[in-house]
């Protein structure tokens, strides 16, 4: 209800059939994406599905084909100027200028969007632990990608668009991210973050949106996804009569010894439930379906026709 | 069968330990040849042709200009002028058409192979390994020198192709068999120390850039020092400092005069103690640093280094100096060199009735041509300097800055600032030095003034040809830097060089540096500076608009 209730104020980001042709190839072919303001989304897709590309039409640096894009209600690319004054930008392939250091680069690319707040970039120096005194091409890849995220989390941007920004980090920053990104919404801030890593989006973000081949294929909140998608069952029967394959609702079983695993759709989940009960089950547990699960059925087609094994 | 068992394993253990480290930092040094040659072959095969290609076209102009013996005779006589002793060395046998070759195209030949020597050792040397491209080589079953010591022989291989060419061509041209050895092999010489001494830079700097600067560097000394003993020298005798100069070495080889072949052993001598040297100091030094250390910076940015314009100067800013410091050393050279030049050729009848009969004075002339160098040079300068836009965009470094509140135009327009302000000033320097030097020389101050507005006469047709390299920037942006070269190297080579190839006068006389009055040899007229500020600003226009609407375009 309260997302209902979003969906009527200005949404961050609103794309709808966004179409990009370089030369002969179709790059993205009516993708659609909405990021409602003051929310976290994710942004999902194998390589080469289009979300750089994306990204870099919201940004106004690639032009879309006639399509309606609105970034914090303006268009991209004729106000782009303006825009770039209220957004913040991490791109996931962060190139620095060898002979400067990061401190100079923090300030350099946080002026362009009209200037840093000094004692947040100190604070996040700190908790990224950055040395800003060393050249950029000191820095490792985990070390330039800070240089970028602090230069972005320490302005006072509406809207936040990270490409893949904890590529580079370890499990100890990318906690620290986690943290940052929290308090970027607790200020009623927005947040568009493209990544591969599932339990990251599943941990932050409010919605997914999920694209293959430059069209979207999925979009919603996790749990609106989650319903749409199977739950995994496992259970453990000592009754040898026990002939889960008659029972009407259950999929993909596969039996070993006394354990069963099958997969039952969420509207089918009670009547599966009582027929089991007659065989009186030692344990079961059941698993609504994963991000990964969701992202992997979505290309398993495409995976399998390719003969990679899908579990 | 236990014993059998060690003893296999000792044999294995023996094959992959004992025996290899005796060759394995040379491990794989086949396949990196191989790769390199690869990579590099259409590179390579370009600049073979350019090179060798340049003989039979000055062979025939100067055959054509001096048909008789006679003619060479008289040549000759007032060939050996200090403007010839500094430019390109003593005229030792002007009297025969090698000599006349020797002297019309060994130094420009010697110096494009060394640059361009220099630059393909870095490329596949110190920038593989800014990039960290040499890493992934290295990570393989790669020894620690095998990529470097393939890329020695690669260029190596290179220079003595281009020489063998030069040589060979020179010898179907009908020109002697031993002189034509010599030229080819003196050519060689000179790449191949230039080779050691890039070898030596990529071992000190931690850049690609600082490489090729740090030898670029040595390439500017060892010209200065030989046109220093050149100038101090006679026609069978240069002075001792040309002796310090490994340009001056390949000279001395003196192809289609005494055909020395000792002055190549210091040569390749020199070239194989400096690659040894740079050996020796990779395998003490980490994968990606330099000997010279990097120092930490500073904390934060100043405020000048927030404005595009203020990052551009920033990033362009060693390039810059180095600029300067090359027109300030050259305009003092031929300033003051100048004036020693036209007493020469003012008391030979055959110059001077050359000049007069083009209406113009012999000092008016040969000034008015070392005022172009100074254009030249800016012009080179300008390139350079607004290209820095795409290496901007196509490393990727474009799109964080975009995504700031700045627009297109603003963006391109601060950075595009820094050639256009740099050229200006660098036209005033130029022009100053020269007219200082020049006036000190001929005790009149006013040379001064004279050629400070000669110099800056030229700054519309300097800035015609960045008006050029924006647009191709904003059209062709993948292309942009090799057309923006290949324009340059076009103009300046019809400007200075166009008689020498027989080009009809029109376009002799209309490109960016042709078209501008050529102060004070001739008179200014403010028209055709009026037409070429007008065509500049319309190129400046057409990109700068098409550069605000195109997409980013990253990658090269």
């Amino acid at each position: 209800m309260s997302i209902a209730n979003r969906e009527n104020s200005n949404p961050a980001i609103e794309v709808v059939g966004l179409r990009k042709s370089f030369g002969s190839q179709l790059a993205l072919d009516g993708l659609d994406l909405r990021v409602e303001s003051g929310q976290i989304a994710g942004f999902l897709g194998p390589n080469g599905s289009g979300k750089s590309t994306t990204i870099r039409i919201l940004l106004g640096l690639l032009r879309a084909e006639a399509t309606t894009v609105r970034v914090l209600g303006g268009d991209p690319w004729r106000d782009a100027v303006g825009l770039h004054r209220r957004i913040a930008y991490v791109p996931g392939d962060v190139n620095l200028w060898p002979n400067l250091t990061g401190g100079q680069i923090i300030d350099i690319l946080g002026g362009l969007r009209g200037g840093v707040n000094k004692a947040r970039r100190d604070e996040l120096l700190q908790r990224f632990e950055l040395d800003p005194s060393k050249k950029a091409r000191a820095y490792s890849k985990g070390n330039r990608q800070k240089v970028a995220l602090v230069s972005a989390l320490a302005s006072d941007a509406e809207l936040l668009i990270l490409d893949e920004p904890t590529s580079g980090l370890d499990p100890i920053m990318e906690a620290a991210f986690r943290a940052c990104i929290r308090d970027v919404q607790a200020q009623g801030r927005s947040v568009l973050l493209s990544s591969h890593i599932f339990a990251e989006v599943e941990n932050l973000c409010d919605t997914v949106t999920i694209i293959r081949q430059g069209k979207t294929v999925e979009s919603g909140t996790l749990a609106e996804l989650r319903h749409l998608q199977r739950s995994t069952v496992s259970v453990i029967m000592d009754d040898p009569a026990a002939n889960l394959s008659l029972v009407p609702g259950v999929n993909d079983l596969v039996e070993q010894g006394g354990r069963a695993v099958f997969t039952v759709a969420d509207a089918d989940l009670g009547s599966v439930l009582s027929d089991l009960a007659r065989w009186k089950p030692r344990a079961l547990v059941a698993s609504p379906p994963s991000l990964e699960e969701l992202f992997l059925r979505h290309y398993s087609t495409e995976l399998v026709a390719d003969g990679v094994n899908v579990p | 069968m236990t014993a059998g068992t060690v003893r296999a394993t000792g044999g294995s253990r023996e094959a992959l330990v004992g025996r290899l480290p005796a060759r394995s930092s040379l491990q794989g040094l086949r396949d990196m040849v191989v790769f390199l040659a690869r990579r590099n072959w259409l590179r390579l095969l370009v600049w073979v042709v350019v090179l060798v290609g340049m003989i039979p076209f000055v062979y025939e102009s100067q055959r054509a200009a001096f048909p008789t013996a006679a003619d060479r005779e008289a040549y000759a006589s007032i060939a050996n002028t200090p403007s010839v002793a500094a430019l390109t060395g003593t005229a030792y046998a002007a009297n025969t058409l090698g000599g006349i070759l020797v002297l019309k195209i060994w130094m420009t030949l010697a110096i494009t192979l060394a640059f361009v020597t220099v630059f393909l050792v870095t490329r596949n040397g110190r920038a593989d390994e800014e990039s960290g491209r040499t890493e992934l080589l290295r990570a393989n079953v790669v020894g620690r020198h095998a990529y470097t010591l393939a890329n020695y022989l690669v260029v190596g291989a290179f220079n003595v192709v281009a020489g063998l060419g030069i040589a060979g061509t020179a010898m179907a041209l009908t020109l002697p068999v031993m002189g034509s050895l010599v030229l080819g092999a003196s050519l060689t010489g000179v790449g191949l120390f230039f080779l050691g001494v890039a070898a030596i830079g990529s071992q000190m700097s931690s850049s690609g850039r600082g490489a090729n600067s740090f030898a670029a560097t040595v390439i500017g000394i060892a010209y200065v020092l030989r046109s220093i003993g050149d100038l101090n020298g006679t026609v069978t005798k240069p002075g001792w400092i040309s002796w310090l100069s490994p340009i001056g070495w390949g000279q001395e080889m003196r192809a289609f005069g005494l055909n020395r072949w000792w002055p190549l052993m210091f040569l390749v001598v020199g070239a194989i103690l400096l690659c040894w040297v740079s050996v020796k100091v990779e395998a003490r030094r980490d994968l990606g640093f330099g000997v010279l250390p990097d120092r930490p910076g500073p904390l934060a940015a100043r405020r000048f280094l927030l404005s595009p314009f203020g990052l551009a100067v920033r990033l362009q800013r060693s390039t810059i100096v180095g600029w300067f410091i090359a027109m300030v050393v050259m305009a003092l050279l031929y300033g003051s060199v100048a004036s020693a030049m036209v007493d020469l050729l003012g008391t030979n009848p055959v110059f001077s009735k050359v000049f007069e009969g083009q209406g113009q004075s012999i000092t008016n002339s040969v000034v008015g041509l070392l005022v172009m160098l100074n254009a030249i040079v800016a012009s080179a300068f300008v390139v350079e300097s607004a290209l820095q836009l795409r290496v901007e965009e196509s490393s990727g470094r474009a799109e964080p800055q975009l995504a700031g509140s700045v627009s297109r135009l603003r963006w391109a327009g601060e950075r595009l600032l820094v050639p256009v302000l740099g050229s200006f000033l660098m036209l005033i320097v130029g022009g100053a030095v020269l007219g200082a030097a020049y006036g000190a020389s001929q005790a009149d101050p006013s040379q001064l003034g004279v050629l400070l507005g000669a110099s800056i006469t030229y700054w519309p047709g300097v800035l015609l040809t960045a008006g050029v390299c924006v647009l191709l920037i904003a059209f062709v942006p993948r292309e942009a830097a090799a057309f923006s070269w290949a324009y340059f190297s076009l103009i300046v080579i019809i400007s200075v060089f166009g008689d020498l190839f027989s080009l009809p006068p029109q376009i002799i006389n209309n490109t960016p540096l042709t078209a501008t009055p050529r102060l004070p040899a001739e008179t200014l007229s403010a028209v055709p500076l009026l037409i070429l500020a007008g065509i500049a600003l319309l190129l400046w226009a057409i990109g700068l608009l098409r550069y605000t609407r195109r997409d980013l375009v990253q990658g090269a």
